[in-house]
């Protein structure tokens, strides 16, 4: 495990996940110094594929700062009492102060009807922050897009997790001057290429998991094929694109990331459900705004 | 000039439904049902403009089911004889009215504020382009007026025009025309 738990840093255990056949897993995380909000919505649903699987999940952690943030963005709240840790959670809760960055601490929600609340409050936690109207908008966009998708589709026994952290430099990349949205959601349901495949019209963009995530990239490409549907996904990367930022979509054994002016897929471990992860830089803020 | 009708206006952001943050499907269906509803209550010939002006964020799924769904709807005839504008500036909320009406090969008129000047968000085919800008300029044409201005046949102009009728962008009445035959005329909406 690397220093900083993203959803790639995670592969190694995702792709031994599938082998868990009911024996105790540990999920050492000692080397982790930082934690996107990729990372942390990948762990949580790593965990919950490997709940019902092993006897008993647990996590490994060192030092101080990555438990207390943890702690603070609700982690150990989710899921304190059905993994074991070698942290004392007691203790973290008493030092648990509010972290400006924080946009959505790790929210675990089921149903459309759920999401018009995460948004109000994001929007007005954004508001009291700064961030301009057009921000705020494509911030939540981006989430309620993606929050509406995983909803929808992503249908499981867990639903789906989703977070949303600023930061004041680029995390994305190469760390450079800049500040940074990252926003990130994971559901545990059958996937982007088994939802297109029930429209019989996308059998030819159906045949690996990275044909499928290029596909549903595109305008009006959606599942049922009715019309005016399947316009979410591709709007949210034309957000990404115009902030010079990224969106990144997992599912099965497909990748791919969209940036202003390229597209790259990949194969990598089964991940059992959806992931996406949408980075949006913002540009230098006045110190002194008129 | 085009005769008066009867019109009311929806604002979005207010009402049981509304708000600053108009997001999902499932509230977009809430919103399209109360539009529904004031719009059938119109009589016949009647115009409801939908005001979004107060809504600071409309996703694509909202705009798709209120807007999409209910121009896609209004199209198909199910209102009868009765239209929706849009009231809406120049902005970013109106990228994804855009993008859904577009999805749907649909157009709404649009103006900046009830009696501004009117405009179109979504896609109207290229060919009715003109047809409809020179129905606009005119503010009421008859068919005949209307061929000779665009250089067509009495036929090629009707057809052009009952599409635009059809799509709830213009109006269009019939009138008597001697002997015995009858001649359309058209309004702009707005």
């Amino acid at each position: 495990m690397s220093g900083v738990l993203t959803m790639g840093s995670l592969d190694p255990a995702f792709a031994g996940a599938g082998r868990v056949d009911w024996g105790p897993v540990v999920l050492d995380l000692r080397a982790v110094e930082f934690v996107e909000p990729a990372g942390l919505c990948g762990l949580a649903a790593l965990v919950e594929f490997l709940i019902p699987r092993s006897e008993e999940v647990g996590i490994a952690l060192a030092g101080r700062d990555v438990p207390a943030y943890l702690e603070r963005m609700n982690f150990f709240r989710l899921f304190g009492d059905r993994v074991r840790t070698n942290v004392d959670v007691a203790s973290l809760e008493e030092r648990r102060r509010h972290n400006p960055g924080t946009l959505q601490e790790l929210i675990n929600f089921h149903t459309e009807e759920e999401i018009p609340g995460i948004i109000e409050r994001i929007s007005e936690i954004l508001e009291n922050q700064g961030y301009r109207l057009r921000e705020r908008v494509a911030i939540c966009s981006v989430l309620s897009e993606i929050c509406a998708n995983a909803a929808e589709h992503g249908a499981s026994s867990f639903g789906a997790y989703a977070a949303v952290q600023a930061y004041h430099h680029i995390v994305s990349g190469p760390r450079r001057r800049g500040e940074e949205v990252l926003i990130a959601i994971a559901d545990g349901g059958p996937g982007v290429r088994e939802t297109l495949s029930r429209n019989p019209a996308l059998a030819d963009y159906t045949t690996t998991d990275n044909d499928a995530l290029r596909h549903a990239l595109e305008m009006g490409v959606s599942g049922t094929g009715e019309i005016g549907r399947g316009g979410g996904l591709a709007l949210v990367a034309g957000i990404a694109a115009r902030s010079s930022g990224s969106l990144s979509l997992r599912s099965g054994t497909g990748r791919v990331t969209v940036y202003e002016n390229r597209k790259n897929s990949r194969n990598v471990p089964e991940f059992p459900g959806t992931f996406v992860r949408v980075s949006l830089p913002r540009p230098p803020q006045e110190k002194f705004p008129k | 000039m085009p005769e008066e009708r009867a019109h009311r206006v929806f604002e979005v952001a207010g009402g049981d439904f509304g708000g600053k943050l108009m997001v999902t499907r499932s509230t977009g269906r809430a919103v399209r049902e109360a539009l529904e509803e004031t719009l059938s209550a119109l009589p016949k010939g009647g115009t409801l403009y939908v005001d979004t002006r107060g809504v600071e964020l409309m996703d694509y799924s909202f705009a798709d089911e209120a807007l999409g769904i209910l121009a896609s709807r209004a199209a198909s005839g199910e209102y009868g004889d009765r239209h929706l504008v849009l009231v809406e500036e120049d902005r970013d909320l109106l990228e994804n009215v855009e993008a859904s009406l577009r999805q749907r090969s649909l157009a709404m008129i649009r103006v900046d504020e009830v009696g501004g000047e009117p405009g179109i968000v979504g896609e109207v085919p290229e060919h009715l382009v003109a047809t409809l800008q020179a129905i606009y300029d005119a503010g009421s044409i008859t068919n005949a007026a209307l061929a000779t201005k665009l250089g067509l046949n009495h036929t090629a102009c009707n057809n052009r025009a009952t599409r635009l009728a059809k799509l709830g962008l213009i109006h269009r009445r019939t009138e008597t025309a001697a002997p015995g035959g009858r001649q359309y005329s058209y309004e702009r909406v707005v």
